[in-house]
């Protein structure tokens, strides 16, 4: 091979990867200098995924796989319920449209404990087939509707944000390229839906929940309550520090457990201890976002690597 | 489609805190099992398994400790034993039962069923019942299906007719179930409204995942996060007087370090109002105090089927 064949060759794939990343700089803009309502320091959203065992049906897992999601909404949707009622919060529930017809009643409760319902997929998957993702998009959000009385605003799903968008949804909670909440950007630059960050590191089942995502057994999610208690307090504290965002995920049937629920109101009692935290649902997180940031006013600095 | 089979196997809602009574007015219930399986794989236990040093340790020294640390804090365990098991140690077996722990079944070899005809999963759980009744002297009344430190997935395996077989061979119980954390009903057939009682089991509270091999499960020591879980567990499961279970296994907790974290833990029960039955005693009382005719709350399903998705 001759060297300009080789430095050519290189020199493609040096462009291609520029292109890729000037691209991805481009798909989101950071909503910079963004402050909190009446001075609070930091937003928490606490997000419950009820998926039951939805999952652990949809990957074909064996019987006793889908009992221990069923403990979920047996039991730990109503314990949860119950930890945000004796702190006052206000949690977001994101809901796959199928546990409306399995767990109406937790759903029920959840909503008259004032908490908000959200979009997380029909039957935790998004159908390849575009017509087929909007349906089920559709139907989950009618299922949810009939049960809260209005049409959910916010989804934690794989769902192109073009299609959340054009269905009426203001935010999704899947991300994590920013630890602060960000707006996903269409190829011209218009913001589609804000992003509420997400990241694996604050998600129970990462900790708690044996062969999650596959993990082999050497692989192990056996955390005991005080490690994550003193990891989450210390994303807490970091995020407190610098006005920032945090977005704790729990799953029912993870957190739901005895132990956890008393771990979690440790946690939660310790965070209240620093003033200025302001517990919020991810619609409200959203909606003073959207109004201290317009997604139509001109992007002041948005950021990208090409610093476009 | 029926009901919402395939998805649930019990009713919507478990019961309330401050619904569960425990005999003698006691808080909350513990149940110890201890499971006498040394099966490394799916096909069940077979004669490598029975020379492993670890197998050889767990049905000797290692179940001489356990049942010394369980006798001095005078607590019953549930043993469950795989019928071949019982034939190859006749005389542990019925040390256990002479000592006042219950033996329940444990498979015929402790073998994944899954893949089993009903026919030949059916004729394996006869077996099992008659070569466990004869060596231990009654007929056992609970049945297991415990996971492997190999396994996949860490609640232990069963077949789609498992259920509806013990309750023909007439088990009182199957002992770890994973939707709750009380007993709770299996629910075999939601048009006749059969059910079979489910003990709760959570491997968390496991001994086998937290203790090294380097070759089998986690490959890490970590029986501290084992008794932290544990410690963690009864004290909400008691403010909440409801039920707290683990499950051990003498070649694991039997071992120096870990045998003296479980006497710490045992110790540390006395002064609690705690009802420690067996799995048969725990079954019957709570089939008496909560019979599934007046407890078990089937709603009509609302389940539907649609194009495009699931069934």
């Amino acid at each position: 091979m001759s060297d300009s064949r080789s430095a050519d060759r290189l020199g493609a794939e040096l462009a291609e990867l520029k292109a890729a990343a000037a691209h991805n700089g481009g798909r989101i803009r950071r909503l910079d200098g963004l402050r909190w309502p009446r001075g609070a320091r930091i937003a928490v959203n606490i997000t419950v995924d009820f998926d039951a065992m939805l999952l652990r049906r949809l990957n074909n897992e064996p019987p006793m796989e889908l009992a221990k999601g069923e403990f979920g909404g047996r039991v730990g949707i109503w314990r949860l319920l119950e930890l945000f009622e004796a702190h006052a919060i206000k949690a977001t529930i994101f809901t796959p449209g199928r546990i409306c017809e399995l767990y109406p009643e937790a759903l029920r409760a959840a909503v008259a404990g004032g908490h908000e319902l959200a979009d997380h997929m029909w039957e935790h998957r998004v159908p390849k087939e575009p017509s087929l993702a909007r349906d089920h998009l559709l139907k989950t959000a009618a299922a949810l509707k009939a049960i809260g009385g209005r049409r959910p605003v916010g989804s934690r799903s794989h769902y192109p944000a073009a299609l959340l968008r054009e269905e009426g949804f203001i935010y999704n909670s899947h991300g994590a390229p920013s630890h602060r909440p960000y707006y996903v950007l269409d190829e011209r630059g218009r913001p589609l839906v804000l992003e509420l960050p997400f990241h694996f590191a604050i998600d129970d089942a990462m900790f708690f929940s044996f062969a999650w995502y596959r993990s082999g057994n050497a692989g192990q999610r056996l955390a005991d309550t005080d490690r994550v208690f003193d990891l989450w307090l210390a994303a807490f504290q970091q995020q407190y520090r610098q006005a920032g965002y945090l977005n704790i995920c729990l799953h029912p049937f993870v957190s739901g457990r005895a132990l956890r629920i008393a771990m979690l109101d440790r946690l939660i009692a310790a965070m209240k201890a620093s003033p200025g935290v302001w517990f919020a649902s991810c619609e409200e997180v959203a909606r003073h976002c959207l109004a201290a940031h317009p997604a139509g006013a001109p992007a002041a600095a948005a950021a990208s690597p090409s610093g476009a | 489609m029926p009901w919402k089979q395939g998805y649930t196997i019990s009713d919507e809602k478990s019961l309330a805190d401050g619904e569960v009574r425990w005999p003698d007015g006691k808080r909350c219930a513990i149940h110890i099992v201890v499971d006498l399986s040394v099966a490394r794989g799916a096909e069940g236990i077979g004669p490598r398994d029975l020379a492993s040093p670890a197998a050889q340790f767990g049905l000797n020294d290692g179940l001489d400790l356990l049942l010394d640390a369980l006798a001095r804090q005078a607590l019953r365990a549930t043993f469950a034993v795989p019928a071949v098991l019982a034939e190859c140690y006749p005389d542990r077996v019925k040390e256990i039962v002479r000592l006042g722990h219950e033996v329940a079944a444990h498979g015929f070899k402790h073998e994944d069923v899954s893949a089993l005809s009903r026919d030949e999963e059916k004729a394996r759980i006869a077996l099992a019942t008659e070569l466990l009744g004869a060596i231990s002297g009654v007929r056992p009344a609970g049945w297991f299906a415990l996971p492997r430190q190999k396994d996949a997935f860490a609640g232990g395996a069963i077949s789609a007719n498992t259920m509806g077989l013990l309750l023909e061979a007439g088990y009182d119980y199957m002992g770890n179930g994973l939707a709750d954390d009380l007993p709770h009903y299996w629910v075999t057939d939601f048009a006749s409204r059969q059910a079979i009682l489910t003990l709760p089991y959570y491997y968390h509270f496991d001994d086998q995942f937290f203790c090294l091999f380097p070759t089998e499960g986690t490959g890490l020591e970590n029986p501290d996060a084992l008794l932290r879980n544990w410690r963690a567990e009864l004290d909400a499961q008691y403010r909440r007087g409801r039920f707290f279970g683990i499950t051990l296994h003498p070649q694991h907790i039997g071992w120096c370090h870990r045998l003296a974290g479980l006497e710490e833990f045992l110790g540390g029960l006395a002064g609690r109002a705690l009802w420690n039955p067996t799995g048969v005693e725990l079954a019957r009382y709570w089939m008496a105090a909560y019979p599934a005719a007046r407890s078990l709350k089937l709603a009509p399903s609302i389940w539907q089927d649609y194009p495009g998705s699931l069934s």
